[in-house]
């Protein structure tokens, strides 16, 4: 009886000397843990945008080749829709957006940061009357392109605060047949990007 | 001497139960907010600038560009209705109705989230190639071997997940929850 007393009273100063490391090991996890899923998105080496800037130029619209199944350059895409990308850097200036929409076919715009979150998203149906004129710009672009406004009308363009400096514009326009690839691509083709010269 | 071996168990054991958690945190999701409605789940915020710290990681290690909520939703799907993996041997059912917005696709994916057909065939079905039955409804068959009326083959033997987008969607604007009553069923016929 006294034996096994003796054991447990030993038993636990030894696991109650080792409390303070376990807790130790646990408040390490814990602050790695916080710390890598925060650092992700700055360290991953092949998040969309770094996918984006191999594959296509700046201040331009281009159609995306999105590769062959199982070598996607963006996973998750729709096979129906077509992409284009314009990708953009506001320290070269900011960019225009141009479109003009007939209302017939889907296309989606959204507007994303250096880590490829949507500041501003919407479709064909969210222009007016199928006009699209958007300006991306950072705050001192967006600053002198008020200041020249006129001060009796109301400007026409939509003007997006990019919260990053790099970005990319990502445009989908959907195919509902194989048949209609060539329209859908001729529908994004006839969107202008372009650094705007001050 | 003793004191600073057991630091540097305690340190290496805690940096790499930390990476661990966070990896498989990354690896089994696309964070918190997921919208569940039957088989079918959806992250709608992830595309967004509401997208919370794991989202965020999710998206920067995948390098996928996730619907704005403005654009549309997408649901995702690895199971049938009764909690079975979605694998090429078997044969499926996928039965209306589908979320209202103004297009939707089916897209057969690889758990990669590439296409599983091969290039060259079909690689998904719209809401603008099905053939619906006189009162609306429809049904899409997802096989191997091809079937008659809306088909959708399936391209090798092995497992798959099904993304449905609906686009232009009233849901998206206010999807905390969807109703699984408003998302197709997924029955599993037979398997080989």
């Amino acid at each position: 009886m006294r034996m096994s007393l003796n054991l447990k009273i030993d038993w636990l100063t030894r696991i109650s000397g080792w409390t303070p490391w376990f807790a130790g090991i646990f408040v390490i996890a814990g602050l790695v843990h916080i710390a890598s899923v925060l650092a992700m998105p700055m360290l991953a080496p092949v998040d969309a945008f770094a996918r984006l800037a191999n594959a296509t130029p700046l201040g331009q619209l281009v159609i995306l080749d999105n590769g062959e199944p199982g070598k996607e350059l963006l996973p998750y895409e729709d096979p129906a829709a077509v992409i284009a990308v314009c990708r953009y850097d506001l320290s070269k200036g900011a960019i225009r957006l141009k479109a003009n929409f007939d209302g017939e076919g889907l296309v989606l715009m959204s507007f994303r940061n250096r880590f490829g979150t949507a500041f501003y998203a919407m479709t064909d149906r969210g222009t007016s009357r199928g006009q699209l004129d958007v300006v991306i710009a950072n705050r001192t672009q967006l600053d002198a392109i008020e200041a020249e406004d006129s001060e009796d009308e109301v400007p026409s363009d939509l003007r997006l605060l990019s919260p990053s400096a790099e970005g990319f514009v990502m445009l989908r326009a959907l195919a509902l047949e194989p048949g209609q690839r060539a329209t859908a691509e001729a529908r994004l083709k006839a969107i202008s990007c372009e650094i705007e010269q001050d | 001497m003793a004191g600073i071996l057991k630091t540097i168990v305690v340190v290496t054991l805690g940096v790499s139960l930390g990476l661990l958690s966070t990896w498989l945190a990354v690896e089994r999701g696309h964070g918190f907010g997921a919208v569940n409605a039957g088989v079918w789940m959806s992250w709608p915020k992830t595309g967004s600038s509401d997208a919370d710290p794991y989202a965020r990681a999710v998206v920067a290690r995948t390098g996928e560009v996730p619907l704005g909520v403005a654009e549309g939703l997408s649901f995702l799907a690895r199971t049938d209705e009764n909690g079975d993996a979605l694998t090429g041997r078997c044969d499926y059912s996928v039965r209306s109705p589908v979320p209202t917005g103004r297009f939707w696709t089916l897209t057969p994916l690889t758990l990669d989230g590439g296409r599983f057909s091969p290039a060259g065939e079909r690689s998904g079905i719209t809401s603008g190639e099905i053939v619906r039955r006189a009162d609306g409804t429809f049904e899409i068959l997802l096989s191997r071997g091809v079937r008659p009326g809306n088909w959708l083959p399936l391209a090798r033997a092995e497992p798959f997940q099904l993304m449905l987008r609906v686009y232009d969607t009233q849901v998206s604007s206010t999807a905390t929850a969807v109703d699984a009553r408003v998302m197709p069923r997924i029955v599993r016929g037979e398997c080989a």
